[in-house]
This record gives C-alpha cells, sequence and structure tokens, in this order.
C-alpha cells in the first residue's frame, strides 16, 4: 500500500526526488535550478474534495493501491538489484518496433539505475510462451481492449495463471495515453493533466507529444509557470532536433514573451555553426510585431522590430511588410505604413494590404487613391467594406471639393446602399447640395437617417435642404424633434428669418433666372453661414457638369438596382428625379383647418386684412413670397396705418425676394415707412437692381445702383466683388483690382478669385 | 389531482423496497448464451457497444448497459473489454463524467462534450457492482469519483425534490425557458441504494423515492402516462421541443422500477393499463390525444407488459418473450434486463 501510494499519488515530488531525473523520464517538472516543486499537478484540481485526487487517479490507471504487486520497485530501497522483467524489450527488438524498443530501454534504465540493456536485444532464447506472446502483438499494434480481454480469458482458462507484472503496467499507461490523447482533442485540460500527473511513466522524450498536450493543457488553465517548466524539461532532456525546434514553436501562442525567452536560451548550435532556434527568433519577432499591430500599446523591442524589417526587404513574402504596415499604422506613422503596406501590396494584392493601404492613404488626404484601391475587396470581410466606405466617405467629403469621376459615383452609390452607411450617406447628401441638387441631397439625408435615426450631422443636412427646398413645415418637425439637443439645427430659423425681415439679400438673388442657383455651403455642416457667390464665378461650366453626374448617377442606380430601390423606397418617394427648376411646394402636411398654417392656397381677398398680413409673413416664413405679396396686397387695405406699413413693408421684401426690384420698389412706396425700415428696404432694393442690372448686362446701371446705395449703407463684401466685375466688363481693370484687393484683404475668397480674373485676363493682353 | 399524489407519496413511503437481487448476485442472471448473442451481435472487438438503431454510434448509455450486463453474465473478460474501451474513449470530461457520443465516422470520435446522466448511472452502477464483486477498488473508486461529479453537475433540488438534470449542459432554468426539463426514464432505480452504501455526496435515496413521486405527479393526458421528457418548471409537463408521447424512453421506467423492488399495483397497475392499448402490446403513446402512434411487437419491448403482469398478478410471460433472439441493440438490451430480472426473482412466471 505504501509503496503504491508512493508512485501512484500526485505528491510527485517525492518520486521526483527518488526517481530524480533520468534520461527521458519527467516526474515532475522540475525548475532549471534544479529545485522541486513540492506541490502536485492534480492538487491544482479541486474536483473532489470529498476524496483525494489521487485516488481518482488510480482508478483511472485501472490498477488498485491496494494491491501493491505491480508497480515497480521505488528506487529509495535500495536493498538487492531487482530483477529487471526485459519481456517487452526483447519481444520489441524481435519485431523490429525500434520506437518501443528505444521508450522500453528509457523506461527500464529509470526504473532501474543500474541496469544496462543487452548488448544485442533480439539474440534472445526463443519465447516459451506462445499466448504472451500473442499478448505482446496486441500491446504492440495498440489494441488495448482486447489485450483486456486476452489476459480475462487465460484467467478464466487457467485459474492460476497472472500476468506479467510489466505487461499489465504497461497496459494501464498505455490505456492512460489513449485517454489523454482524446481528452486533449476535446479540450478537456483538467482531464489531461490529471491522466498525466498520475501517470508519470508517460512523460518521456520517446512520446514527447503526451508531453507537449500536458504543457499545452497546463497553459490553458492559467498556469503558465507549469507549461513553460514542461516545455523547458523537453528542451532541457530530449535530443531530437524537430522535435526541440516543434517543442518552441508549440510554446510561441501559448507562452508570454518572458518564457519564451527563458525556453529559447536553451538553444543549441547546429552542427553547421548555426542556432537551432534561429528561426523561431524570427518567428518571435514577427509575433511581437504583429501584436503590436493589433494593439498599440504594446512595446516591441528594437531588435524584434529591426528583424522583421530585415526579414521583409530581404524576403519576396508578403506578410512580413504586412504585419510592418499594421504595426506603423497603429502607431500613426501614416507614411511609414504605407511604404510597408505597399511592398506587401505589390507582392501580393491581398485584402490585408489593400485594406491597410487604403487606411494609410486616408491618412494622408488621398481617399481617391484609397476608394480605387480597396474596391475590388469591398466585399471580402467587415474590415474592407468599413474601409472602402470610409474611403468614399471621405472622398465626398474633401475640401476643397473635388470632382469625383462619373464612373466612380457610379460604382460608389450601389456600395452605399448596400452598406447602409449612414456616413458615406451623408457625405452624399452634402455632395449633392453643394451641386445644388436640393432634392437629391433630400433624399440623401433621409436616408442616412433611416440607418442612423439619431444623426444630428444628416439632421442638419435634411433641415437645411427643406429650407432650401421651402419646405418650413418640414423643417419645423426637425427643428421639434432636435428641440433642446441641437443649438445649429434650433437656431437655423431664426437666422432665416433675420435674414428675410433684414432684408438681408437671399443668395438666390444672384442666381441667372431659370438655372438653377448656385449656393455653394461647406461640405462639412459647419456653423459659418455661406456667403453669395460671384455669378462670374458660379457660371464656370464645372458645376452644373458635376451637378447632371451626380443627378443622373444616382438616378440611373436607383432604377438599376432593385435592391437599391427596396432600401432606398422612401427617398425615391419623397426624391422626385433631380430638377434644375425651383421645386414645387411640397404637398402639405397641414390640412385647411391647421389653425395657424398658410400651407394650403386661399385667395387673400376672402381674407380680413389683419388676417392677410399674419398669412402674409406666414408664407414668407415658408418662402412662399409670390403668395405672400398678394397676401400683403390685401393687408395693404387695413384701417390701421400700422398695418398697412407692415403690409407694404412686406410686399417688399415678398419681392425682393423673388428678384422683382421694380416691383419691390413699387410695394415700398404704398405706405408709409418708419425712417429706418425706409433705409433698409432702399438698400435692398439698389443691391438687388444692381444685380438685376449686371445680370441683365447692364453694368453702368448696376454701377449707378451700388453708387447710391453706397450712399445710404456700408458696401457688402458680396456687393464690391459685383462691382469688381461691373468695372471688368467696362474694361476698368485697375478700378476693378483695387475692389478685388480690397476685398482680398478681408479673407474673402471671392476677393482673391477676382484678383485671379484680372491678373488672367492682362495675361492675355500682354 | 393533489389527493391522488398526496395518496401514492404515502404508498411510497410503505412499498420503497432496497433492490433484492444486486445485493447477493453471485451467480450470473443473464445466460451465457444470451450474452454470446448479444455479444456477437452489439459489441465489437474493441469493446464498442454499437446502437445499430441509430447509425452505428456509440453512447455512454450503452458502454453502461454493455458493463452491467457482462457483469450481469459474469463475464469478466468481457467486462474489462468494455471498460477498457470505455475509459480511454468516454471518460475524458473535466469533471470525471462520460461524454456522451462517440461517432465511428467522425474524427475526432467525440466532438460535444457534453453528458447523459443515465449513461453516467450506467456505468458507475456496473462498476460498483463489479468492483464490489470481483474485489476491484478501481473499479469502486472511479463509481465513487463519477457519483461525486453527478452530485454536482447534474442534481439538483428544487421544491423539496431531488432533481436529475438528463445532461450538464442544456437542461437546466439557465439553459432552457421551460427549464429544469427531466427524463424519469434516467432514474436507474436500483442504483440509488447501491450509491447510497458509497457515497453520501448526495441523498441517493431520497433521489430515488423523489423519483418514484415524480413518476406519479407525470402522469397527463387520457392514458395518464408520463412523457419521455417532462417540464419540472412548475406543475409537471411534456417539455417544450420534444414530442409529448410515452416513448422509446418512459417505456423502460416500469422495468427499472420492478427490478428495484417496486411491486404495488398502485405504482405499476396504471402504467402497465396506460402503456397498452390492446391490453396485451406495448405502444408508443401520444400523450394529449391518449391515441397509439406505434404499436411495437418486438419481444424486448412486449417483455414489459408481461413482465407486470408477472409482478402483480403471477402471469407466466408468454413464449415468445421467454427466448432471447437480439433483434436491434435497444430492445435486445431490455430484453435480457427483463430476462436476468424474471430468473432471478420470478422464475414462476418462466
Amino acid at each position: 500500500m505504501k509503496k503504491s501510494t508512493l508512485i501512484i499519488a500526485p505528491i510527485i515530488a517525492a518520486i521526483a526526488g527518488g526517481i530524480a531525473i533520468k534520461q527521458g523520464y519527467i516526474p515532475v517538472f522540475t525548475a532549471a535550478n534544479g529545485s522541486v516543486r513540492s506541490t502536485s499537478l492534480a492538487a491544482d484540481v479541486d474536483l473532489y474534495p470529498a476524496k483525494a485526487n489521487d485516488e481518482y487517479e488510480v482508478a483511472q490507471s485501472g490498477r488498485s493501491p491496494k494491491t501493491p504487486a505491480p508497480t515497480p520497485p521505488a528506487p529509495a530501497t535500495t536493498t538487492p538489484p531487482p530483477k529487471v522483467d526485459e519481456t517487452a524489450l526483447r519481444y520489441f527488438a524481435r519485431q523490429g518496433d525500434k520506437r518501443r524498443l528505444e521508450a522500453e530501454i528509457a523506461r527500464l534504465r529509470a526504473l532501474y539505475p543500474g541496469w544496462t540493456p543487452p548488448a544485442d536485444p533480439t539474440a534472445i532464447a526463443p519465447q516459451t510462451d506462445p499466448a504472451l506472446d500473442a499478448m505482446w502483438k496486441l500491446f504492440a499494434a495498440g489494441k488495448l481492449p482486447e489485450l483486456r480481454k486476452a489476459i480475462g480469458d487465460r484467467q478464466t482458462a487457467e485459474p492460476g495463471w497472472k500476468p506479467p507484472a510489466d505487461l499489465m503496467d504497461r497496459l494501464a499507461v498505455a490505456e492512460s495515453r489513449d485517454q489523454l490523447i482524446n481528452a486533449s482533442n476535446l479540450k478537456q485540460y483538467d482531464t489531461v493533466i490529471r491522466i498525466g500527473s498520475s501517470n508519470t511513466s508517460l512523460l518521456t522524450c520517446s512520446d514527447v507529444d503526451v508531453l507537449w498536450r500536458v504543457a499545452e493543457a497546463f497553459a490553458k488553465t492559467d498556469r503558465t509557470a507549469r507549461a513553460k517548466d514542461a516545455y523547458a524539461y523537453i528542451l532541457d532532456n530530449c535530443t531530437k532536433p524537430e522535435e526541440r525546434l516543434a517543442t518552441v514553436q508549440k510554446a510561441l501562442p501559448l507562452l508570454p514573451r518572458a518564457d519564451l525567452d527563458a525556453l529559447l536560451a536553451r538553444e543549441k548550435s547546429t552542427p553547421d555553426g548555426g542556432k537551432e532556434f534561429d528561426s523561431i527568433r524570427n518567428d518571435l519577432a514577427r509575433k511581437a510585431v504583429a501584436d503590436a499591430g493589433t494593439d498599440p500599446k504594446l512595446v516591441v523591442p528594437p531588435a524584434d522590430l529591426s528583424r522583421v524589417e530585415k526579414l521583409a526587404n530581404d524576403g519576396t513574402e508578403p506578410s512580413d511588410p504586412l504585419i510592418l504596415g499594421w504595426y506603423y499604422l497603429r502607431r500613426n506613422d501614416v507614411s511609414a505604413a504605407e511604404k510597408w503596406f505597399k511592398l506587401s501590396h505589390e507582392r501580393e494584392n491581398s485584402a490585408s494590404a489593400a485594406q491597410g493601404l487604403a487606411l494609410a492613404m486616408i491618412a494622408q488626404k488621398r481617399p481617391a487613391e484609397a476608394e480605387a484601391t480597396v474596391y475590388a475587396w469591398r466585399d471580402s470581410s467587415d474590415g474592407t467594406r468599413a474601409v472602402y466606405m470610409a474611403a468614399v466617405a471621405n472622398l465626398l467629403a474633401q475640401d476643397p471639393p473635388v470632382e469625383i469621376p462619373a464612373a466612380i459615383l457610379q460604382r460608389m452609390v450601389p456600395e452605399v446602399a448596400k452598406a447602409k452607411d449612414a456616413n458615406a450617406a451623408q457625405q452624399l447628401g452634402w455632395y449633392a447640395y453643394l451641386l445644388n441638387q436640393f432634392e437629391t441631397a433630400s433624399g440623401w439625408f433621409s436616408t442616412a437617417l433611416q440607418w442612423k435615426p439619431d444623426d444630428e450631422p444628416s439632421s442638419y443636412g435634411l433641415v437645411l435642404t427643406r429650407q432650401q427646398l421651402g419646405d418650413a413645415t418640414g423643417v419645423a418637425a426637425i427643428q421639434r424633434r432636435w428641440a433642446g439637443r441641437s443649438e445649429r439645427i434650433a437656431r437655423l430659423g431664426e437666422e432665416r428669418n433675420t435674414r428675410q425681415r433684414g432684408l438681408v439679400p437671399s443668395p438666390e438673388l444672384f442666381g441667372t433666372p431659370g438655372a438653377a442657383t448656385l449656393q455653394p455651403l461647406p461640405l462639412q455642416p459647419v456653423t459659418s453661414s455661406p456667403g453669395p457667390a460671384n455669378p462670374a464665378i458660379s457660371s464656370t461650366p464645372l458645376r452644373p457638369t458635376l451637378a447632371d453626374q451626380v443627378a443622373e448617377t444616382i438616378a440611373r442606380t436607383q432604377a438599376s438596382q432593385p435592391q437599391y430601390r427596396q432600401a432606398q423606397e422612401l427617398q425615391v418617394q419623397r426624391a422626385p428625379p433631380p430638377s434644375r427648376e425651383r421645386p414645387r411646394r411640397p404637398a402639405g402636411n397641414a390640412g385647411p383647418r391647421a389653425p395657424t398654417g398658410c400651407t394650403t392656397t386661399i385667395n387673400p381677398q376672402v381674407l380680413s386684412p389683419e388676417s392677410a398680413l399674419t398669412r402674409g409673413w406666414c408664407l414668407m416664413d415658408i418662402n412662399r413670397p409670390l403668395e405672400a405679396a398678394a397676401a400683403f396686397e390685401r393687408g395693404l387695405l387695413s384701417r390701421s396705418e400700422s398695418a398697412r406699413s407692415d403690409a407694404a413693408y412686406g410686399q417688399s421684401l415678398a419681392y425682393l425676394r423673388v428678384g422683382l426690384a421694380d416691383r419691390a420698389a413699387v410695394a415700398a412706396s404704398k405706405a408709409r415707412q418708419v425712417p429706418s425700415r425706409q433705409v433698409e428696404l432702399d438698400t435692398a432694393l439698389l443691391a438687388s437692381r444692381a444685380t438685376e442690372a449686371f445680370n441683365a448686362g447692364r453694368p453702368n446701371e448696376a454701377l449707378l445702383a451700388l453708387d447710391q446705395r453706397a450712399r445710404i449703407a456700408p458696401e457688402r463684401n458680396d456687393l464690391m466683388i459685383l462691382r469688381g466685375y461691373a468695372y471688368l466688363k467696362l474694361n476698368r481693370v485697375a478700378d476693378a483690382l483695387r475692389v478685388f484687393e480690397a476685398v482680398a484683404a478681408t479673407g474673402n475668397r471671392d476677393g482673391l478669385r477676382g484678383i485671379a480674373t484680372v491678373n488672367a485676363i492682362r495675361k492675355r493682353e500682354y | 389531482m393533489k389527493r391522488r399524489i398526496l395518496l401514492f407519496l404515502l404508498l411510497a413511503a410503505f412499498t420503497w423496497h432496497e433492490p433484492v437481487m444486486a445485493q447477493n448476485a453471485s451467480k450470473p442472471t443473464v445466460k451465457p448464451q444470451d450474452w454470446q448473442a448479444y455479444k456477437a451481435r452489439f459489441v465489437n472487438e474493441s469493446g464498442r457497444v454499437i446502437d445499430d438503431g441509430n447509425g452505428n454510434i456509440s453512447h455512454s448509455e450503452g458502454q453502461g448497459y454493455g458493463l452491467w450486463l457482462a457483469f450481469l453474465a459474469g463475464s469478466k473478460a468481457d467486462f474489462d473489454l468494455i471498460w477498457s474501451f470505455t475509459r480511454k474513449e468516454f471518460l475524458l470530461r473535466d469533471d470525471g463524467l462520460a461524454v456522451w457520443k462517440w461517432d465511428p465516422n467522425s474524427t475526432p470520435h467525440v466532438t460535444d462534450s457534453n453528458n447523459a446522466s443515465d449513461g453516467d448511472i450506467l456505468i458507475a452502477y456496473a462498476l460498483a457492482l463489479a468492483g464490489s464483486q470481483w474485489g476491484r477498488n478501481d473499479l469502486i473508486e472511479t463509481a465513487e469519483t463519477m457519483m461525486r461529479a453527478l452530485s454536482k453537475s447534474n442534481i439538483i433540488e428544487r421544491q423539496d425534490r431531488l432533481l436529475l438534470l438528463p445532461g450538464a449542459q442544456g437542461f437546466s432554468e439557465g439553459d432552457r425557458e421551460d427549464g429544469p426539463v427531466i427524463n424519469l426514464s434516467y432514474w436507474i432505480f436500483e442504483a440509488f441504494p447501491k450509491f447510497a452504501a458509497l457515497d453520501q455526496s448526495s441523498d441517493w435515496k431520497k433521489l430515488g423515492s423523489d423519483g418514484l413521486w415524480l413518476v406519479n405527479a407525470s402522469r397527463v393526458g387520457p392514458r395518464s402516462l408520463p412523457a419521455d421528457w417532462m417540464s419540472a418548471k412548475t406543475r409537471l409537463r411534456p417539455a417544450e421541443g420534444f414530442p409529448p408521447e410515452f416513448g422509446y424512453n418512459a417505456l423502460r421506467i416500469p422495468l427499472y422500477m420492478m427490478r428495484a423492488g417496486v411491486t404495488d399495483r398502485a405504482r405499476l397497475g396504471p402504467l402497465r393499463k396506460g402503456m397498452s392499448p390492446d391490453g396485451t402490446n406495448l405502444a408508443i403513446i401520444d400523450i394529449p390525444s391518449g391515441t397509439a402512434t406505434t404499436t411495437l411487437s418486438d419481444p424486448g419491448y412486449a417483455i414489459i407488459p408481461a413482465l407486470i403482469d408477472c409482478v402483480l398478478d403471477r402471469k407466466k410471460l408468454p413464449d415468445r418473450v421467454k427466448t432471447f433472439e437480439p433483434t436491434l441493440y435497444y430492445p435486445s438490451t431490455l430484453h435480457l434486463l427483463s430476462l436476468s430480472f424474471a430468473y432471478s426473482q420470478h422464475p414462476e412466471c418462466l
């Protein structure tokens, strides 16, 4: 009993001390300095609190601790040299089974320190027990249950017969080995450790696979120190080069770097003078760099980094430059990242290389190249799709905007729809907005909001677009939804009202009649208010062309892609084919009974003058100035002088809004105005008249109006620009340049363009 | 309903006997030629018990039955054969229990690490029987390890009743909306007194008597039968996702009861009546409608109602069930367990 406990109990330290560290054995994973761990392997597993673990292990081994006979003698007993059972050894030798012969020699050596193997194990007296021979044959074939049965059958047939202890031992160990391998395959790591720790004779260099599996089980159950000891044991004791190399390779993904370095320190020199783990050091450096490519906080030893860079430069594989690309990208060194991604990409156009390269390009504000690089890989993973969408969004959002070739736009739009990418949809909205495609912009902003309902930038885009489309109800709806959550959305109406009532001319006034009015807006929804563009600039051919492309692309895509159409159902309904006309009024949401609205068409003649006045302002609010003018006309019939004054003021503003300066002037004269309003109206009228005259090709009249206006109000930048172009038309180049320079001095871009135009004209002339 | 349950509970207190057979099974109760025929058909040379009605897979239940029958046949060599395979291939779980399924056509052969508690009970019971009978402490100790692991992984107490979960995963409240779900045919009643003598990690006798109580409380529908799979969340009812039937699982419940020493009419009578609409043959019964969906004529099934008649009324077994011919793994197994019971306990019915 005592003896068997000594062998089998998981207090393997006892054995480790006794059997010591024999060639080919790993009684316990000893530390490098030779000290022995006193805790058992199995003691870590507290599954059976009622009984000690060792008893379970005994049961597993198929042997009974209460029948001490079959256990090999412990080396502590130094009395007469034990008789060594060489049956198995001889059998394997005769069979020519070298692997098992070797294992058996190692095993017997460990058990019997004074024993030397026979010089010629095959030259042994002939076997006298054919039945036993057959049993060894079953054993050698791994037919362990069959061997159990054969032993049982013989014991039944020959009641006095006892199987050799060696056979029984080895059978139990072999069964345990099978069990261990099966448990390891099923990731039952506690079982692996339990079996390994109670079958120390399994843990030999002759069966290094078992050692690997036990080490793995330790590592997978958060006992990395034990795992390291196991791997170190192999390197300290086992000699086959390929197994040593494989040992470190197996440890590579399981152990922390410090432990791996401790294993590498056990390196031996190869016969050709090299180091046996050189390839491992490369792998280790690669792993360090690769890990750091996913975790920017990791610090890579410089030696590892330069090792991998050398490997990347010297080799032809795409993988080394690739991990370097990710490493540098995560450290925001985008130009280095691009260099390595590019090298990898040249060696192999892989998804990862394209993805990384595109990211590096985006980071360096080259989204068009990024789009082209990753387009082919857009469907290969969520990651590549996200990068493609980022390239698209950045391409659309470039400031200053660039023209996107039609073919590129054409392929981007369905991808945005497919990915349901709210950000990219929003950027398409701004892009369309920029091109004055407000219906289209509205559609994209709405789509973005379908995909990301609480997106403030898209809501802001939508509210701006609705304002452009004159949809006051729609504007108010968005403002209600964002009340208290977005200042810029809330303040939009105020700005608009101020502008309308305060007589700041709408940018539309500068538009060419009948064509889409151009109102360049920043692509990004920033808070600065848009400045009116110079008509000479806005009529450059670039804009309409671009607008046509966007419009056509989007319309075509909608028609040809059923899945897109489905996703965009709402958008399609809301966004009729892009039109260059001013939008028709949106079908009113508020019904005729709506108490405060003015969206229904009513003949103002049926209203009281006071109601008509209210309605006039309401119509101004929703940007229906012609109807407002009619309502104000009715309001002029009021008996109240102040109401009549209000009505005249309103009507004048209404005509100004649609660019009818003459009518506005007439309206302004219909009732007396307080002086401040009179000045306000006059300045607005004169500005409007100047613009109208300029657009009609009458620069002299334009200058006249501007001069009149300048007498009662300071000249705004936009009007100074107008003045500059009027001078140019009259060939007063020096005057034009003076005006443009004054404007440019305030940082105004239109002023700079004016100077450029003057310079271009002068160049042509000389 | 409530009154009836109470009544049966009282009866249970009086009619629960220690199993007689296992205590003094000194001589084989499965005939050597029957075991040979069974083994030749369902146990391969490497000790794997093959379920030929189920794609030739093996499972812990089959290995447990194989070990038990080898023990009942008194064949140590065959027991060692099956045990060697069972240990290497099934006893892999970290908690010391057996994995439930082994498929010859997959690599590795075991891909699911869940257990089946009836398989574990059968294996542990067979190990405990053989260990005591043959003086093999290694077998007893493994059995004890499995008992402790069952207590830890598969036995829970709800509403003062001990419940046996069919597997460590998939059947508890956390795993299912209608959990815990139980299978009353997983209670191998005769094993529990044996377990109680070896291990105190669970109140094994209470598990047995609670099981008997649950069998009565589970009897529902026009034919008053338990379903194979019952939800024990509140009142016992057929579990979601399983056919609500008295099926191939539940039909062995009365066999296990009789083998464990249950003899009273109040327990066996309703099962006998319910399971056999034509009075003779055993049938699969749809619980809600009470209709027989399949009549089972295999002697391995037919012997069960006949055995109840023997126990309750001393009726002789019909000739066609008295002799053993292997058919399919499952009914053949039940047949040998039934015959073994008749030989040892009721020779007068033969």
